[in-house]
């Protein structure tokens, strides 16, 4: 005990110096300790969600990356259908067009025909009532001298009969 | 310099050495420097809440690698401890310690110096060895239990070899506080004298590198205080132990 108190070792300062000590250990642990351990778990927290956001973030690009893919892949294949599609309503639509066109053509073909054929009838009446107005006037001119006009009437009229009955039977032939 | 704290004055019989006068310092300025971290505590720290908080985890790192689970007990007392050592240390390497004196008139005109570096006073090293072994014993009773803490220092198994085992455990625990005591006062005391030596031999230019080596072992030896307090500690808390 001597050599204690030698080393200055004095009971109430003892005690006081523990007592002095715990009290600063507590006032830290509030304080300091405390705040401290939650803003560095706060940190900690964020640190971590910002690098789960991270693999987050990247998981999705790479989902993106995937789902690009597969709608690049898909837009190609409808692509081609829609090509091979319009390929073949394309080759539909030109032969559809063609045989409106061969059918049309040969409708206004017919019709030509039909009309050249009516104007050919038109024709072959006019130059018949042409010829037997002619013959009238050449056979009236012919029999002005050898029959009386009576005679001349009759023998005219059953001539242009005549010549008109045979006119139509040619034709017809 | 004597070995033993002057004593200034006494209040109510209670004697107010100038190391109670230091220590008050170190809680001013240890408390002032927490509120002033605090004050600017951000998720996004500064350059002096980085350095606080690179000391604070390296501490925490090295308490949860030993203790696991039961750091979050165990480091508060060992910064606490680190704290504390640093900064009383530190404080009593400032001009004005040792050098400004206190008059009374039982030590004639010379005086007493009014402020001397509170470790270097060994009510404050035994106190805080006290302190450490104390709560030692009590984390230890509190994880391992009662008959596990017990059963450390009194066993008949293999008698009577575990009995001879506890009883050098028990013996180690006294050591342990005279070691953790007279090696922070010792090194402190030294230091303090080998400083004082110097300003009397040469006082410009000469103590300065004995006063950059007194810092060195103001962090070491507060680290070495800190460092057994938290091995201990996950010791006894350890069931496997």
């Amino acid at each position: 005990m001597e050599i204690l108190s030698t080393l200055g070792l004095e009971g109430k300062v003892f005690i006081a110096q523990l007592i002095n000590f715990l009290v600063v250990v507590f006032i830290l642990k509030i304080i300091l300790y405390k705040p401290l351990r939650k803003m560095l778990n706060e940190r900690k927290n964020r640190i971590e969600k910002g690098l789960q956001d991270a693999a987050d973030a990247k998981i999705a690009l790479e989902n993106a990356g995937e789902e690009r893919k597969k709608i690049l892949a898909s837009a190609k294949s409808g692509a081609d259908e829609l090509t091979a599609l319009t390929k073949a309503s394309l080759e539909e639509i030109k032969i559809k067009l063609t045989q409106e066109a061969k059918n049309r053509s040969e409708q206004i073909l017919e019709d030509a025909k039909q009309k050249a054929a009516m104007e050919f009838e038109n024709m072959n009446r006019q130059i018949g009532k042409i010829s037997v107005d002619i013959s009238g006037k050449v056979m009236m001119h012919v029999f002005s001298s050898l029959f009386t006009d009576e005679e001349k009437n009759k023998i005219l009229a059953r001539a242009l009969d005549k010549i008109e009955k045979v006119g139509y039977e040619k034709k017809s032939n | 310099m004597s070995i033993s704290p002057d004593i200034l004055f006494t209040i109510a019989g209670f004697p107010v050495t100038n190391t109670v006068i230091s220590t008050v310092i170190t809680d001013i300025v240890l408390i002032a420097l927490v509120l002033s971290i605090r004050k600017f505590m951000s998720v996004n720290p500064g350059k002096i809440q980085n350095a606080f908080e690179a000391v604070s985890e390296y501490f925490y790192d090295m308490t949860s690698g030993n203790a696991g689970s039961r750091a979050s007990y165990i480091h508060p007392w060992v910064l606490s401890i680190f704290l504390f050592i640093v900064v009383s240390n530190l404080t009593a390497l400032f001009p004005g310690f040792e050098t400004v004196r206190f008059l009374n008139a039982s030590d004639g005109h010379h005086g007493v110096p009014l402020l001397r570096g509170a470790t270097s006073d060994l009510n404050l090293t035994l106190a805080l060895a006290v302190i450490s072994v104390v709560m030692t014993h009590y984390f230890s009773v509190k994880y391992t239990g009662i008959k596990a803490y017990i059963g450390r220092f009194l066993s008949f198994t293999m008698f009577p070899i575990m009995l001879f085992v506890g009883i050098l455990e028990f013996m180690n625990e006294i050591t342990k506080l005279i070691s953790f005591s007279f090696r922070l006062f010792g090194n402190i005391y030294s230091g303090e004298v080998v400083i004082s030596t110097m300003y009397s031999m040469f006082p410009i230019g000469l103590p300065v590198p004995f006063i950059m080596l007194e810092v060195l072992i103001a962090v070491i030896q507060a680290m070495v205080f800190a460092i057994l307090t938290m091995s201990f500690m996950s010791m006894f808390t350890d069931k496997a132990h």
